[in-house]
């Protein structure tokens, strides 16, 4: 660099025509006027931590919006084994958690997930990270929590065998949820891929029955996913009679024989997601079905989708309103004694509480009575070594059992019973056995492969060979108020296609028909990618220093030149996405 | 190409045809037009520039303040108290020797509020640095603003073109739009010899003690002393290649005239009419349109004045506690010449109240009952 010195001129002629100097200015490195830095540095999105299975949602949704489907495909699959389910049946808490939803509407990123999977090419597949162990793992249950831990389970290189129940693997996936929002040939291949990758299933085989629990100890490790198939019964009388049946059971026997028997005029008793796909399965097998529910439809459980979908096709819903007893003549269903309701305080889940109404009582007429007032689970067939809590299998953080060995997840074991949940708890369970079977244990590596602050778990960072240390981007969860909105704009979220009504009441086939390509594109497009670089040039247009350059390798992200940075921190404030911080010296 | 344009749109065309790179403008009746225009061509495709959306015309103006520093050339418009917002940064555009075109639709200033046409906004700003031109209908916009470059980049001082808002910006009026090519030929590529750039990073429009900073100022004055000579020569060129001519003024059967009617912008049009049926009635009277206020053709219209016998000024805005600006000027100009005549300013039109070839003959009627002036300023038009 050249030594500066005073300019001195002569006069006008040898002074510049503009105020500017007569030589470069490089000799100012202005970066020595900074006391604070800034640096690139990716946050966790508040959807991939709000989802139960730990997917990578920003990531995937990135890679669709590129146009990758196949790499978005894999992007989940390295999370969860069965996104073309969760595309179509998840309660897609990432939604609930989309920053966008403060702006105009939440990303459309279970119809995404759905799109990745139903699109992705039909060869693709995903194989086993390491080679076998020689290990061996029992799972315990074919739904969700248990296919995920079998799949995670074989691709960290052990034997996992499965035992089910039920004729057909998927759980309550298979016999709780209609085909019409799950068709069967979708879970069939997710199931298929499972088996083909090495993962035994073996049907019509109830542990504590048809093999007894003992045969378990033949393995290195057990895995409990029974989840909860018995019906909570109304605890009133004639719920003995002949035509009451309830919603699980009616569900089960449409799921596998694609029919059931059901009354002309039918009474749903319930308000959670199988009161209401009991009462639409009972539409389609022609019946007039009446939901009565005990609180009003704010406190449904249900999922919002579905009790529109439900009033769309007929369903009558009667609010305020429980059962007293089940009106029987001859030994059949001929009514139900209703009693209307008012909410009061609120009780232990935070729902106000219903309470009778005096002398409100009335009978409806009904020759079919559907009581679907939430499940629980078969715990019978467990040793007393497995301890339970609430009604529930006992476990740690990471599903390990009192029983050493014995590891347990989904709704069997876990308070949130969702397939999502189920999903991430197999996930979990997996990964606690294969510390297991290395004879370690989850502390050490527990915290580090949390996403955010309390998220799933993410089995990429397991399997990176860092879960020592803690570097799933950062764990600090991007807050709407951190995003720069000025550099949004607000746009449509787009509908999902669906088949005409009078069209559905005819068959099972499913009702969403999926994004378009087109309806995909503008979807993914919507994404805020929270907290994560999209290289959108924004801290390079703004950089007025021009202290931020392209990579010279053409590599992701950014150069800074510290020689001219001044620090002034306009880069991190222009972020339209909080993937930049300011740090001190 | 002959199109029927608003004044508005023609000052766009002819933006586009001048193939700026940046446009940053906040709307403002009744400039909005004119950069509504220009996002549509910059969306569509038909002009390859940038449209910035700013907050306030102060930021406007510091946005091409900014993009022309990086040696490209810039657009913006606006009005009245969007001007009077800009004047921080008219100043810097001027100081930093930048050639940015602007128009300002002449709008009265508030308050009382009023958006119709008054010059008093952009006369305001005479201090400012800025070449101001005065303009007469549609194509003398779109014509003025494609000269305006050729000026500016000349001299390397911004061009201010203004007009009268609704008479010129919202009517329509047939303006022939010439080619792209010709205009490419007409106007180069900008290409300053000095710009910012990470290449080559230089201080600019940094501190300047008083040793440099007369010199400084002394450069701009002389910039503008090259005007003159630019100005008319680039007029000369544009009518080589386009067949319409234009000079600092214009002069209308002013040779043997006694009395010389002056104006400038839209007024012009009615003057027109009311100088041919004096005429007609053997009256000896001309008419001088003056186009540029800065630099002030000085030498230019005390030649057009010198040895008759009145010049009635006609002014649409006001020097409170002086009178017409325009007057003003002319007396200036006059003072240090020989053989001058009798200046007559009246005020009128004021907030867009119309000046009818029939208010104009009645100035020019007073005016030449007078023996001689004995105010500065008259008040025409104004009621009881």
């Amino acid at each position: 660099m050249a030594e500066h010195k005073p300019v001195v001129f002569e006069g006008e002629h040898d002074m510049p025509e503009l105020v500017v100097s007569v030589s470069t200015m490089l000799w100012n490195k202005t970066g020595s006027w900074r006391y604070l830095k800034p640096r690139y540095v990716d946050h966790v999105p508040p959807c991939n931590q709000a989802c139960p299975a730990g997917n990578d949602v920003e990531g995937f949704i990135r890679l669709i919006g590129e146009g990758k489907i196949d790499e978005a495909w894999r992007l989940l699959k390295e999370e969860n084994p069965l996104p073309a389910v969760t595309g179509r049946v998840c309660f897609h808490p990432c939604e609930d958690a989309c920053n966008r939803a403060y702006f105009d509407k939440a990303t459309s990123i279970q119809a995404l997930e759905r799109y990745a999977a139903d699109h992705v090419s039909p060869d693709l597949e995903m194989k086993p990270l390491r080679k076998a162990s020689g290990k061996t793992v029992a799972i315990v249950g074919a739904g969700p929590a248990g296919l995920a831990a079998a799949y995670h389970l074989t691709r960290m290189g052990h034997k996992a065998t499965i035992y089910d129940a039920l004729p057909k693997a998927g759980g309550l996936l298979r016999v709780g949820i209609p085909a019409y929002r799950l068709p069967d040939d979708v879970l069939d291949a997710e199931v298929a891929a499972i088996e083909k990758m090495g993962v035994e299933i073996n049907l019509n085989a109830r542990v504590g029955k048809d093999v007894p629990f003992e045969k378990m100890k033949e393995y290195n490790a057990v895995f409990v996913a029974t989840g909860v198939h018995a019906n909570r019964a109304l605890d009133i009388e004639g719920e003995d009679a002949d035509g009451v049946i309830p919603g699980l059971e009616l569900l089960t026997q449409v799921a596998l024989t694609g029919k059931a028997k059901v009354g002309k005029k039918i009474a749903v008793i319930g308000g959670g997601n199988s009161a209401v796909d009991a009462a639409r399965v009972s539409r389609r097998l022609g019946a007039d079905v009446t939901i009565y529910y005990r609180r009003t439809e704010v406190e449904m459980p249900a999922f919002e989708e579905e009790v529109d979908d439900a009033k769309n096709e007929g369903v009558t819903i009667e609010m305020l309103t429980a059962p007293v007893k089940i009106l029987v003549e001859g030994g059949k269903v001929t009514g139900v004694q209703m009693q209307k309701m008012e909410l009061g305080e609120p009780d232990e889940s935070g729902r106000r509480r219903p309470v009778p109404v005096e002398g409100s009582e009335f009978d409806v007429a009904c020759d079919m009575v559907v009581p679907a007032i939430g499940e629980i689970g078969d715990l019978s067939f467990l040793p007393e070594s497995v301890k339970l809590e609430w009604g529930k299998i006992k476990i740690d953080a990471f599903g390990l059992t009192e029983h050493p060995g014995v590891f347990a997840g989904g709704d069997i074991a876990s308070a949130q019973q969702n397939v999502a949940q189920a999903i991430g708890d197999g996930k979990r369970g997996a990964i606690a056995i294969d510390r297991f079977l290395q004879g370690e244990t989850m502390d050490e590596i527990g915290g580090n492969i949390i996403i955010g602050e309390s998220g799933g778990v993410s089995a990429a960072q397991y399997m990176s060979g860092n879960a020592h240390a803690k570097n799933i981007a950062c764990n600090h969860v991007v807050p709407f108020e951190e995003m720069n909105m000025w550099h949004f704009e607000q746009m449509e979220r787009d509908a999902m296609p669906q088949v005409a009504m009078e069209q559905r009441m005819k068959s099972f086939d499913e009702i969403n028909l999926g994004f378009t390509e087109e309806q995909a594109m503008h979807a993914a497009e919507r994404c805020f990618h929270c907290g994560v670089c999209t290289m959108c040039d924004n801290c390079y247009m703004f950089c007025p220093d021009v202290s931020i350059s392209h990579k010279t390798d053409g590599g992701y992200g950014y150069d800074i030149n510290f020689d001219y940075c001044k620090g002034c921190g306009i880069c991190v404030k222009e972020c339209p996405r909080a993937a930049m911080e300011m740090e001190e010296e | 190409m002959k199109k029927v344009l608003m004044g508005n749109h023609a000052a766009s065309w002819a933006a586009m045809l001048s193939r700026v790179k940046v446009i940053s403008a906040y709307p403002i009746t009744p400039q909005t037009h004119i950069v509504e225009e220009l996002s549509e061509m910059c969306a569509d495709g038909r002009l390859d520039a940038k449209f910035l959306k700013v907050e306030s015309e102060h930021s406007a103006m510091a946005a091409v303040v900014a993009a022309s520093s990086t040696g490209v050339r810039t657009f913006t418009a606006s009005s009245a108290n969007g001007l009077a917002l800009m004047h921080e940064m008219l100043h810097w555009a001027a100081g930093a020797r930048l050639p940015i075109v602007m128009v300002n639709v002449n709008r009265a200033m508030a308050p009382g509020w009023n958006i119709w046409s008054d010059q008093t906004d952009s006369l305001s700003q005479r201090d400012t640095g800025w070449i101001q031109i005065y303009v007469e209908n549609n194509q003398e916009v779109l014509d003025t603003v494609i000269m305006g470059y050729r000026i500016a980049e000349q001299v390397k001082l911004p061009v201010m073109v203004c007009y009268d808002a609704f008479f010129l910006s919202h009517t329509y009026e047939p303006v022939d739009i010439p080619d792209q090519d010709l205009v490419d030929k007409f106007l180069p590529p900008y290409e300053p010899d000095i710009f910012l750039t990470p290449e080559d990073p230089r201080s600019f429009n940094a501190l300047v003690m008083p040793d440099v900073y007369m010199e400084i100022r002394w450069k701009i004055q002389r910039a503008m002393d090259q005007v003159y000579d630019v100005a008319a020569a680039t007029g000369r060129e544009f009518e080589g290649i386009f067949g319409r001519s234009y000079d600092l003024i214009e002069t209308v059967d002013c040779d043997d005239a006694e009395t010389v009617l002056v104006t400038t912008s839209s007024t012009t049009s009615p003057a027109r009419v009311i100088v041919r049926e004096m005429r007609e009635q053997g009256q000896k009277i001309g008419l001088l349109k003056i186009r540029h206020f800065r630099p002030f053709p000085s030498k230019q219209v005390a030649d057009v004045l010198r040895g008759k016998k009145k010049a009635v000024v006609v002014d649409r805005n006001i020097s409170f506690g002086k009178g017409g600006i325009w007057a003003d000027e002319i007396r200036g100009a006059c003072s240090i010449e020989d053989d001058m005549p009798q200046i007559y300013g009246y005020i009128t039109g004021l907030g867009g109240r119309d000046i009818t070839p029939e208010l104009l003959r009645e100035i020019v009627d007073d005016a030449q009952a007078k023996e001689k002036p004995d105010s500065l300023l008259y008040w025409k038009g104004l009621k009881p």
